[in-house]
């Protein structure tokens, strides 16, 4: 059984760690219309690890996501001043911090790399993620990281509510926004550190949004959206972090973000109330409706202006009136017994004549639609 | 009264109170947006318990003035008292009404939560919302009449019930001034009525009402007082001295001198 291997336990606890970090504090990023946030600030780490190793002068993992967070406070800082003191907007503003940190973190780590003689630490697993590092020790560090962020959210939660929601309205109540939405940011920094060792620098992205935008298409209110997210990450980091353990050579990074993202489409597509295809379904399903009432309701309105009870109403007509062909609708209404198919010169083709219960039916939506 | 345990915002109470009589005095005020003013010598007294209305040209300023009145944009000049207090020490005692727009209505929650959030400023930080304050957002929904939507998807509501759903979170604090901004924009009529006979009981119960208003038409039959802005004040005073053809014509007729010419006077000043 592969979880009772010793490393395989570390590597599914860690991922769902980062599961969960990234699921909840992503929400926030995703609801403030910041998703790639954790873009920049997990390819903002990448020199933070640098300068942790070069520091500490081994892989001593505390040094390295200490520098991953402190790059990323940097970045933080940067970005906001950026915005309130130059022109630029936001996406641009994410763009070239993004840029000039993970190059600097590149020079860095091929510079580290082209060091004869020292150990490597092996840094080059952070890009892309690695199941194997994760020692138990290490998960005790992320661990605490993860309770001591989650705590801060739930304690806090209505002040990050209403700063996402109505950061305007929040500071006429006397929140100190600027500070609050800082704290949020780097929340994500904090989550990006969790899981930089499984899920590595390029893809962290990924993890930040997509385990939020899945929990979003299922539910309606924050706190239920966050427990969605922490569930529905934990599931992505554990099943990718597995699936990579079994198979040899395969990077735990994607596999994870495959996952994640997977579940993240299959509820954009399928979540009912907001995925696509239950719109699709549901917009289809109302326009029958319609036409199968019109059609009541035309056969109603015939058979009163040609003053017989039991007029018999010739398909032609009912296509050339509704503009198309309603041989389906009338089998489904006759089906349900709203009318019955008669024989009255036949030579002219079907004729549709309303039942008593279709009669009834008509006058009812002639009715309902007087009273609109 | 002075910031209790739990309160938000400044908690000792300045000794000097300024122009206690007024609910809202500004001098000088003038704000600027990279290079050119916004606001400018801005002048303005609003005296307590008037349904006042702001209008002006699109780009005037409107929205700015209520931003710099609550204390959301630093001005570059000039200051503000709102109850005879600097805003920091009265934030509970005005409600704030923003435009629609600002807001993402996508975001998971639902109405009685928005209207909730009023209070948040009572409750301080981390303490949660309970059953009173359920119950005394419920009665401003009720104001409204929107109770029967208190657990509705915000994404599922009109404009007009949008719109209500602001109003109600102003209402559940309770305060002695509310400032809005174009509440009747884009909203049926029947919201439009529901706003107006809302705003009219709370100055029948000695309740300062700012409003920028969008529709000039409808200016003499809801309002009582008005300032007439152009980046400068154009007028300002009652209803019935301000809205004159003359003072119109300065505001919307094109562009405005920020000093004015020697000899000439805007009426109602």
């Amino acid at each position: 059984m592969l979880l009772s291997d010793f490393t395989v336990q570390n590597v599914a606890a860690g991922a769902a760690l980062l599961g969960v970090t990234s699921g909840v504090l992503g929400a926030f990023a995703v609801l403030r219309g910041q998703s790639l946030l954790g873009d920049t600030l997990s390819h903002a780490a990448l020199p933070g690890i640098c300068l942790g190793f070069i520091i500490a002068g081994s892989r001593h993992l505390p040094s390295l996501l200490l520098g991953a967070l402190a790059a990323g406070l940097a970045a933080t800082l940067l970005m906001f001043l950026l915005d309130h003191y130059s022109r630029l907007k936001t996406d641009a503003i994410l763009g070239s911090v993004l840029s000039v940190f993970f190059a600097v973190g590149v020079v860095l780590l091929t510079w580290i790399q082209g060091q004869a003689g020292t150990a490597h630490g092996g840094l080059e697993s952070f890009l892309f993620g690695q199941a194997a590092a994760i020692l138990r020790g290490d998960l005790l560090l992320i661990g605490s990281i993860t309770v001591a962020a989650l705590a801060l959210v739930s304690l806090f939660l209505k002040e990050l509510k209403v700063t996402v929601f109505d950061p305007v309205f929040a500071a006429t109540l006397g929140y100190p926004v600027a500070l609050i939405q800082a704290v949020m940011t780097m929340l994500v920094a904090v989550a990006v550190v969790v899981g930089l060792q499984l899920v590595g620098v390029v893809l962290m992205a990924a993890m930040i949004i997509a385990p939020a935008v899945g929990a979003r298409q299922w539910v309606n209110r924050l706190e239920h959206m966050l427990l969605l997210a922490a569930v529905l990450g934990a599931v992505a980091g554990v099943s990718g972090a597995l699936v990579s353990s079994a198979q040899r050579g395969l990077s735990t990074g994607p596999v994870v973000v495959l996952v994640a993202c997977g579940i993240a489409f299959f509820s954009i597509l399928f979540a009912p109330g907001r995925g696509v295809v239950w719109e699709r379904q549901n917009r289809w399903r109302s326009s029958r409706r319609l036409r199968t009432r019109q059609l009541l309701t035309t056969m109603l309105r015939l058979s009163q202006e040609h003053s017989d009870s039991d007029y018999a109403t010739e398909e032609g007509m009912l296509n050339a009136y509704m503009g198309l062909g309603t041989r389906r609708a009338l089998r489904r209404l006759e089906s349900d017994g709203l009318i019955k198919h008669v024989v009255h010169m036949p030579e002219e083709g079907s004729h549709w004549m309303l039942t008593g219960a279709g009669r009834e039916a008509a006058e009812r939506v002639l009715r309902e639609l007087g009273r609109q | 009264m002075a910031g209790g345990s739990g309160r938000l915002g400044k908690g000792v109470e300045p000794a000097v109170r300024h122009e206690p009589d007024l609910a809202v005095h500004v001098e000088d005020l003038t704000v600027s947006y990279h290079s050119a003013p916004v606001l400018w010598d801005i002048d303005l007294d609003v005296p307590p318990g008037v349904l006042a209305a702001i209008v002006g040209p699109n780009g005037a300023g409107k929205s700015t003035l209520i931003k710099a009145i609550l204390g959301l944009i630093r001005p570059a000049a000039g200051h503000v008292y709102v109850l005879g207090r600097r805003i920091g020490s009265v934030r509970n005692r005005v409600g704030y009404v923003p435009q629609r727009s600002t807001v993402d209505w996508d975001f998971p929650t639902t109405v009685i939560d928005v209207v909730m959030m009023g209070l948040y400023g009572q409750l301080g930080w981390i303490r949660r919302p309970g059953r009173e304050h359920r119950r005394r957002s419920l009665a401003a929904l009720a104001q409204v009449g929107m109770e029967d939507f208190a657990t509705r998807q915000i994404s599922q509501l009109s404009g007009g019930q949008q719109q209500r759903v602001f109003l109600a979170r102003a209402l559940v604090q309770d305060a002695d001034l509310y400032m809005l901004d174009e509440p009747m924009a884009g909203v049926d009529a029947t919201t439009e009525r529901i706003i107006i006979d809302l705003l009219r009981q709370l100055v029948a119960r000695g309740k300062t009402v700012l409003v920028v208003h969008h529709d000039l038409q409808t200016v003499t039959d809801y309002f009582d007082w008005m300032l007439i802005l152009n980046v400068r004040v154009i007028a300002q005073g009652p209803v019935g001295e301000v809205y004159t053809g003359e003072n119109l014509k300065a505001a919307y007729g094109g562009r405005v001198a920020l000093l004015r010419d020697a000899g000439t006077k805007p009426a109602g000043k």
